[in-house]
């Protein structure tokens, strides 16, 4: 691509940099507040550089009576099985509309596909009525089991990647006496790994920071997950109480971490994942 | 030998079928039924035909703000969240070095799940002590109340859905990275300077991802509601203050359900945005081909 001139060298930078800092601010900031004294905290008085390096509460967090650990080991249980859920049925359903021909397919993906278009909210009082009735509310079967029947937009995705693999490779294992489900098993899984990743993914990415499902479902505080249990610590009950911001915010980054973490392990995944997949691996 | 494949086809999709009809097909039939009876969960439903839709349009002037204040975020985040990142992106696909960086420094907001981003902009935006107005300070200027003020809410909200256009920065690159330098070789033989380049190149070629994007910020955008919950009520109560001038479509179909227990009008504001959110992607899609431009694509006349 063509060169640039030193003035516009200079202000593509500055720029970028000044761009770059101003939304690195509030992310610095979130940084500094968790770092803060309980003093600093119920005086507002935080500054934009961290003042002060309070570690310990990252450690207060756990170890006080604020349920931290308990949240973090619901977070966890909620994306461990959420993501097992997605990746066994979504990769299991999505090889059936690729491979298997059978009366009525195109119908049901249609119907598939335009599931994706449906907000949550239609559904969302009839589920809350069903989950009710099976006396599921205070757990986390609301949220993770839904995760068992398959997910449209994974379902799509994976479909698109096994059709790329070749059929020829389908019915040599076929000749060598494998049935449909060991296909599956022995040839289709491991050419679509990449994807596999993508899909745990997402379904990480969505379940973690999730909110308004555990609102719903979950009251006691000792059954929430991390995203719901931060909230509960930054509602005060009095209107003039001020919240311990410093501890909030150390529970805002508890919860951004991971996510940062999957976003540069998983990088890795998407090069590879856009680079085979084509326009489907956009997302 | 077909009739084995298609039992198979069967078992293999019926996880998701059995998933479709209990969780998403039965309840939404549910859920139109219930838009058309009052009832508080605890007593069987009454029927009461339309009603609920007749008191939403042409009673409740609360939902008529709602919904006004859900298009008013929709309409103005999405759009400017799109020119800021394209405006970013045209910089960010200049010849610099240490691009990798900036793209990372750019992307990390968009990481940051919803809950801690409204904890932090709650901080952020406060009247006096917040960051923000303490920046404006540095400048001489009295920042508002944000939050607080009827006015100031709804922009609020909207500077603090422009912190997450990461994402949107990361398809767009993706799709920048995919149009053929030949392309600007070409141009560049002909003297375009690199505006014109990005004006009559890039732009129309990524008017697939803008699209992708649009529909996507969209269909979020009238969905909000982590926000409102926790930046504009403390822990939920009176949330969509001050005086509903941030209350959104969401929020209160919560508050109606889930606080006021009226599950009938609540599974009606819900029809109304499922109405909703398929007319304004189906106007989207509509105005596509006045300005999409795929590159393999023929025309219908």
């Amino acid at each position: 691509m063509n060169k640039m001139g030193r003035i516009e060298k200079f202000f593509t930078y500055l720029i970028l940099t000044g761009l770059g800092v101003l939304l690195a601010a509030p992310f610095m900031y979130m940084i500094s507040m968790s770092l803060a004294s309980d003093a600093t905290s119920a005086k507002l008085t935080f500054t934009f550089i961290p003042g002060e390096f309070h570690f310990e509460n990252f450690v207060r967090v756990f170890t006080s009576n604020l349920n931290f650990g308990r949240f973090l080991i619901n977070s966890l249980i909620l994306v461990f099985f959420s993501m097992a859920g997605q990746v066994l049925v979504s990769s299991l359903v999505a090889y059936a509309f690729a491979r298997l021909r059978a009366p009525g397919k195109e119908i049901i993906f249609i119907i598939l596909l335009s599931t994706m278009m449906i907000p949550t909210e239609v559904t969302l009082i009839p589920q809350f009525v069903l989950f009710t009735k099976l006396d599921w509310i205070n757990t986390l079967l609301p949220l993770i089991v839904p995760n068992f029947f398959g997910g449209a937009y994974n379902i799509f995705l994976l479909r698109q990647f096994i059709t790329r693999i070749p059929v020829e490779l389908d019915e040599a294992a076929q000749i060598d006496g494998l049935n449909f489900f060991g296909i599956y098993v022995y040839i289709i899984l491991p050419l679509i790994r990449p994807a596999l990743v993508a899909v745990a993914i997402f379904t990480f990415v969505w379940n973690w920071g999730a909110f308004f499902g555990p609102l719903i479902y979950v009251n006691d505080v000792s059954k929430m997950p991390l995203a719901l249990g931060v909230q509960i610590l930054s509602a005060t009950n009095s209107a003039g109480q001020v919240p311990p911001w410093n501890l909030v915010m150390v529970g805002a980054l508890v919860l951004t971490v991971p996510m940062i973490l999957v976003y540069f392990f998983g990088q890795r995944f998407m090069d590879q994942l856009s680079l085979s997949g084509g326009s489907a691996g956009i997302k | 030998m077909k009739k084995k494949e298609a039992l198979w086809f069967y078992m293999l999709v019926f996880p998701w079928v059995f998933g479709f009809i209990v969780l998403t097909l039965g309840p939404m039939l549910y859920s139109f039924f219930l838009s058309l009876t009052n009832w508080d969960l605890f007593t069987p439903p009454q029927f009461i035909g339309w009603d609920n839709y007749a008191r939403l349009f042409t009673e409740d002037k609360i939902f008529w703000k709602t919904v006004f204040n859900t298009l008013y975020y929709a309409f103005i985040s999405v759009p400017l969240g799109m020119l800021f990142s394209l405006f970013i992106t045209y910089f960010l696909n200049r010849p610099i070095k240490g691009s990798a960086i900036y793209r990372t420094l750019y992307y990390i907001p968009a990481t940051v799940p919803g809950v801690a981003s409204a904890l932090l902009f709650k901080w952020l935006l406060a009247p006096d002590a917040g960051m923000i107005n303490r920046f404006l300070a540095i400048f001489g200027m009295d920042g508002p109340a944000w939050l607080l003020e009827p006015d100031w809410v709804k922009p609020a909200l909207i500077l603090m859905s422009l912190w997450t256009v990461g994402a949107n920065i990361t398809l767009l690159m993706a799709g920048m990275k995919s149009i053929p330098t030949e392309f600007y070789e070409a141009a560049e033989l002909d003297g375009a300077s690199p505006i014109a380049q990005y004006y009559q190149i890039t732009l129309p070629l990524l008017t697939p991802v803008i699209f992708f994007n649009l529909i996507n910020g969209l269909i979020g955008a009238l969905q909000v509601f982590t926000q409102i919950y926790i930046m504009t009520g403390t822990g939920g109560a009176n949330m969509g203050g001050p005086n509903n001038a941030s209350m959104m479509i969401v929020p209160y179909l919560f508050n109606n359900g889930f606080r006021f227990y009226k599950m009938g009008y609540a599974s009606a504001i819900a029809w109304i945005l499922f109405v909703l959110v398929m007319v304004l992607t189906l106007l989207v899609f509509r105005s596509s081909s006045a300005w999409v431009y795929y590159e393999s694509e023929v025309r219908k006349s």
